[in-house]
């Protein structure tokens, strides 16, 4: 293995992936509402199936796989412990039943009734449970899903992302809730950081603050359920297994993530080094979505069908109902 | 001596840290390289970089 050579496998595909995303931020910056990882998987999908990957970008747009476990690892930096302790024992609690009841829900509504496969079963879990893509992913590449699962799973989770920004707000006001209330439901109900905190602010700062707190309170739980479901799969797959065949399948990213996670909350980076460190892993993730993109193929897709959508739609309104009536109880 | 590939290349003179590098579990690289980056950032916010 020489640099030569590195530059010569590596470089070509680098360069896709580079521009892929540099296109994507401009689109995005260019239109509301667009989301730049949802326009790096949208046009590495259609460079994909119209031209293929040459076969020159073929181990560079491979290490897709490399900058989307760097990225979750960089995702530590947005776990706020303070936050978690600060959200108080009822919220903390109410957290921690819609994060663990919904994994259970979601993966026993999709397994059972809906005879979803496993992969994509876990990865709307995750999505829905706890943090929206972002989970998505980083449980994909615990599992190392497909591609194909994984860009179904984030674009299902999307999909609710938007229909809950513009439906959550108009409820909140529908239903006279005050700004606490609307807060910590939209934070324990929604999917995704952003749009949580977009709707919470939407109907008054108190209400964007308590959405914002709830909502990064319920991401610290991402850590926990990976290691989870790493356990869980691996201990599924090779039978009864041994504690060092465990730590040999284990994904040993999800152990920068956790470091990265004591780094930030120990006070050592400053808020505008937590906010760096987010955007890099935003930078990543888009780079690693070209990529994902650029390995899908239209066939793969039409396996899927539309039973996710409908998981997801049972499971949002389940939990959103119960923690609703919790917090009108409580709160 | 200097060994060559099929195809010409000088293959005699291998960069250990690249061997190194591409010889680790991916989990392991990605831990490393997303350290090395947060590593960077303090780097950076204690020299008033940024």
């Amino acid at each position: 293995m020489t640099i030569s050579n590195v530059m010569r496998t590596q470089v070509p595909g680098l360069a896709l992936l580079s521009i892929g995303a540099l296109i994507a931020y401009l689109i995005s910056g260019a239109v509301d509402s667009l989301q730049p990882l949802v326009v790096s998987v949208i046009l590495g999908f259609v460079i994909g199936n119209l031209f293929g990957i040459p076969d020159i970008a073929g181990p560079g747009v491979n290490s897709h796989k490399l900058f989307l476990e760097t990225g979750i690892v960089l995702l530590g930096a947005a776990v706020a412990i303070g936050e978690l302790i600060s959200a108080g024992p009822t919220v903390l609690g109410l957290i921690v039943l819609t994060v663990g009841g919904g994994v259970l829900l979601l993966e026993g509504l999709a397994r059972g009734l809906f005879r979803i496969d496993n992969e994509m079963s876990s990865l709307l879990a995750a999505g829905a449970s706890i943090c929206g893509v972002s989970a998505v992913v980083a449980i994909g590449r615990v599992l190392d899903a497909r591609g194909a699962t994984l860009t179904f799973a984030a674009a299902t989770i999307l999909i609710f992302d938007a229909i809950t920004l513009v439906v959550f707000p108009i409820a909140g006001e529908w239903l006279n809730l005050s700004a606490r209330q609307f807060g910590v439901w939209a934070g324990v109900s929604m999917f995704s950081t952003g749009p949580v905190a977009a709707a919470g602010f939407s109907h008054s700062p108190e209400a964007g603050q308590w959405a914002t707190v709830t909502k990064l309170a319920r991401n610290s739980l991402l850590g926990g359920v990976a290691v989870a479901y790493s356990v869980v799969y691996t201990t599924k797959s090779r039978g009864n297994v041994g504690v060092s065949k465990l730590w040999k399948e284990f994904p040993k990213f999800l152990l920068g993530f956790v470091l990265v996670a004591v780094i930030a909350n120990s006070g050592l980076l400053s808020t505008t080094a937590i906010s760096l460190l987010n955007q890099i892993s935003d930078v990543l993730f888009a780079l690693a979505f070209v990529g994902l993109g650029l390995s899908i193929r239209v066939r793969e897709m039409r396996r899927v069908g539309s039973a996710p959508i409908i998981v997801v739609l049972l499971h949002l309104l389940v939990v959103s109902v119960l923690t609703l009536l919790i917090i009108q109880i409580t709160l | 001596m200097t060994d060559r590939t099929t195809d010409g290349e000088d293959t005699s003179n291998p960069s250990l840290v690249l061997s190194y590098w591409y010889n680790l579990d991916r989990g392991w690289q990605a831990l490393y390289l997303g350290l090395l980056i947060t590593i960077i950032v303090l780097i950076i916010q204690f020299t008033n970089l940024y």
